[in-house]
């Protein structure tokens, strides 16, 4: 099922959020114009699913393999279903299912610790010591979010517990409004069933009272904290509607067997079911890809199962028809070292390496950048996280060049003078 | 002077290779070696001579990760699945088959020549015949898939002196030895601390069991890899060894290891058993000798790289490995 979003409701949820912006944001009343209107609208459908692979994944053996370099390591390249693009023989389900993905095989982020990429690769810059910024989910659940939704707008997932320091997503000077519903050891939010001995009509009654009592209190009263209390009320009961779509026992067996049968499957499956509620940005963390002994078998069975949940989403989603409106992104905070150590391993890497992105706005069955032929270096097309953040933008409809106001001072989306890989973009 | 007493090991020769060796095989009776090597070829070479110089085989089209001299062929196994016959005399191949789906770990022979033996990550172990290259029978035992929905991979196999048993080893620490003539299964043995599953910190594996060795009276069946392990992004846990009177099913020794960290690849008996060799490692190499009679264990000393596989000579007085980056000849001869 489609959101439906009219544009009474969206003008009542832009103008309820003009009352509690924590951070003064000069293009909502440009946003009230009717061009813009419409192109909210049209972006307001659009969501996001992050594959956060934490620890760094191998572009060797994920999507730019160099087989038969002597850094090239045991895996061949297979043939896709897009002529002249090769990815590792351990992704063959997406290798026929790449008409809707760009492989990006050149970035060089320069960054190589854990700590240090996991921000940047959050951020689509370098932290500020003065000012808290805000990560890609809660830029695009800031921008793509509403105001009076009964889902979470920004929902991250991050089960194993190496890494998840790195992981945990932030909003920054957006506030805690734009703050990530984190879950970590349950899949499932604590805290959103009712209370034992509280049935929903009690919860109801009392809600309608609260109600009651609240708008008594407001006649005849003006203050914007009003509102913003009156929403957090109206926020909690929506997410507390929302516990079921974390529960996946009710899904068809054929629907559960897309996703497989391991956490990071599961998990995937609530993100497919959080985006078709509404959900704008759901952050899939599968830690830990950090192989500095014996990288094939980990990369064996990691990218086994990245291959086959990353497929039954991208099916699931294209049956669903959402896959058009839905931007699925594998990221890192870096890849892995060409170089093959001792231990059959390899280890951090920064200077070229691979991600992917699928689906909304994208130009699928296309590769942009290249890589030496051994992966030491880029070749050609370099780029950096904040030129992938551009393009991320550009792909759901937001503008990346977007100021948002911290007192004086304008913040960019992305940093002065970013491009978007127009050859990325449909 | 005990020929080869391990107390006199010392390194008497170190040949310098580009890449990854993975496997081992001696001319008999000479220093001639052919090794697997992740330039996807096998090198010949004379491990002695001042200046080696090396002839490569070219056939694979990924590592080669076991050779084995079976009768008058030399035969080699890779991570493309495929099994080639080699003339050592000319050089050349005379038989390429795709003997298994998924990557071969591991070649080994009967001692008589006649079968060679692979393993393979399809978790298939086959017997062939040396001579023709017929497939003998296939040796279904392992599980595809982890306990937690992980595929598996069978990484050892090794044939007894008396040639009539054939053991395998795989990634959750499972071993079965089978009857060569009928493929019957005759033992089960579980080696479950050489698989570390990690279910909260990184939510994945590492380990398995990497060797296997039977004693020289076929009684007796050492199981190698490495022990638990806290932290699975390296390879952190120490290199053991147990081993089984398999007949009984009873577990006799456990070496759970004390100073070096890393993988067992390789183990080895002493003619007469008077020692039970253990090699392998994590970005560095080791190599240990346990004495079974009195469970203890004899010498350990670091080896000049991770070694992934060893030979010993007639006597056990030499031993020649090959690892990362290397090949090394040890001696246990003494003055």
């Amino acid at each position: 099922m489609k959101q439906i979003i009219n544009r009474r409701s969206f003008l009542g949820s832009t103008l309820a959020s003009t009352a509690v912006l924590t951070a003064a944001d000069m293009t909502v009343l440009d946003a009230l114009q009717a061009p813009a209107v419409a192109e909210e609208l049209k972006r307001q459908d659009k969501r996001v699913i992050l594959f956060w692979l934490a620890g760094g994944a191998s572009q060797l053996e994920t999507w730019d393999p160099k087989p038969g370099r002597p850094t090239g390591g045991p895996y061949r390249a297979i043939q896709t279903n897009v002529p002249g693009i090769h990815i590792s023989e351990l992704m063959p389900k997406m290798s026929q299912r790449l008409q809707n993905t760009a492989i990006i095989r050149s970035l060089n982020t320069k960054i190589g610790d854990h700590g240090g990429g996991a921000t940047l690769m959050h951020l689509g810059r370098r932290d500020e010591s003065a000012l808290q910024l805000p990560d890609l989910g809660a830029m695009i659940a800031r921008e793509m979010g509403q105001i009076d939704s009964a889902v979470p707008d920004y929902v991250a997932f991050y089960t194993a517990t190496e890494g998840r320091s790195g992981g945990t997503g932030q909003s920054g000077f957006l506030g805690a409004r734009y703050a990530p519903m984190f879950l970590t050891t349950e899949s499932k939010p604590a805290d959103l069933s009712l209370p034992p001995g509280i049935e929903a009509v009690d919860h109801q009654t009392r809600a309608d009272l609260r109600e009651l009592l609240s708008n008594r209190f407001a006649q005849g009263r003006k203050s914007s904290s009003l509102g913003s209390h009156n929403e957090a009320y109206a926020r909690v009961r929506g997410l507390m509607s929302s516990e079921q779509l974390f529960d996946i026992s009710g899904e068809p067996q054929a629907i559960r067997d897309l996703y497989g049968p391991t956490l990071f499957g599961e998990q995937t499956l609530v993100a497919r079911r959080l985006i078709e509620a509404g959900t704008p940005f759901v952050k899939v963390s599968r830690a830990w890809w950090d192989s500095h002994g014996q990288n094939f078998e980990t990369h064996l069975e990691l990218v086994t199962e990245l291959d086959h949940v990353m497929s039954g989403l991208l099916d699931d989603l294209e049956q669903r028809g959402l896959l058009d409106n839905t931007l699925v992104i594998t990221m890192s905070e870096f890849g892995r070292t060409p170089s093959i150590n001792a231990s059959l391993g390899r280890d951090h890497f920064a200077s070229a390496w691979s991600v992917s992105l699928t689906g909304c706005g994208i130009k699928g069955g296309s590769v942009y950048g290249k890589s030496d032929e051994d992966g030491q270096t880029v070749a050609d097309g370099e780029i950096g996280a904040a030129e992938l953040f551009a393009t991320i933008f550009h792909a759901l409809g937001i503008d990346h060049e977007k100021e948002y106001y911290v007192g004086v001072r304008p913040v960019p989306l992305t940093e002065p003078g970013t491009h978007p890989l127009k050859d990325v973009i449909a | 002077m005990i020929a080869n007493d391990p107390n006199n090991l010392k390194v008497v020769k170190e040949v310098n290779r580009p890449g990854i060796l993975f496997a081992l095989a001696q001319q008999p009776d000479s220093s001639r070696l052919f090794v697997g090597a992740s330039d996807f070829k096998v090198h010949d070479f004379d491990v002695m001579a001042d200046k080696p110089e090396v002839v490569e085989y070219s056939g694979h089209e990924s590592y080669v990760t076991g050779v084995v001299l079976a009768g008058k062929f030399l035969v080699s196994g890779g991570y493309d699945g495929r099994l080639i016959w080699w003339n050592t005399e000319t050089k050349q191949a005379i038989r390429s088959i795709h003997a298994h789906t998924r990557w071969i770990r591991s070649v080994a022979a009967t001692p008589d020549g006649k079968y060679v033996v692979s393993v393979a990550d399809d978790m298939v172990c086959r017997i062939w015949d040396a001579n023709s290259g017929e497939l003998v029978r296939d040796l279904y035992g392992h599980d595809s898939r982890t306990p937690h929905h992980f595929p598996s991979m069978l990484y050892a196999c090794a044939v007894s002196p008396n040639g009539r048993y054939i053991a395998t080893g795989d990634r959750v620490g499972k071993n079965i030895v089978w009857d060569l003539a009928n493929g019957r299964q005759l033992a089960v043995l579980e080696t479950p601390i050489m698989y570390t599953w990690d279910p909260k910190a990184r939510i994945h594996s590492i380990g398995g069991v990497r060797s296997l060795a039977f004693s020289s009276d076929s009684r007796l069946l050492a199981v190698g890899g490495m022990g638990q392990v806290g932290n699975i992004d390296h390879l952190g846990g120490l290199a053991r060894v147990e081993v089984f009177d398999w007949q009984k099913g009873e577990r006799t020794h456990e070496f759970a290891g004390d100073e070096y960290n890393g993988l067992v690849e390789r183990l080895a008996f002493a003619p007469q058993d008077q020692w039970l060799l253990a090699a392998g490692g994590d970005n560095a190499g080791f190599i240990k000798f346990f004495d079974l009679a009195a469970s203890k264990l004899i010498k350990q000393d670091k080896a000049p790289m991770h070694v992934h596989d060893l030979v010993l000579n007639d006597d056990g007085s030499k031993i020649y490995a090959a690892g990362h980056g290397k090949a090394v000849v040890w001696e246990l001869a003494g003055a």
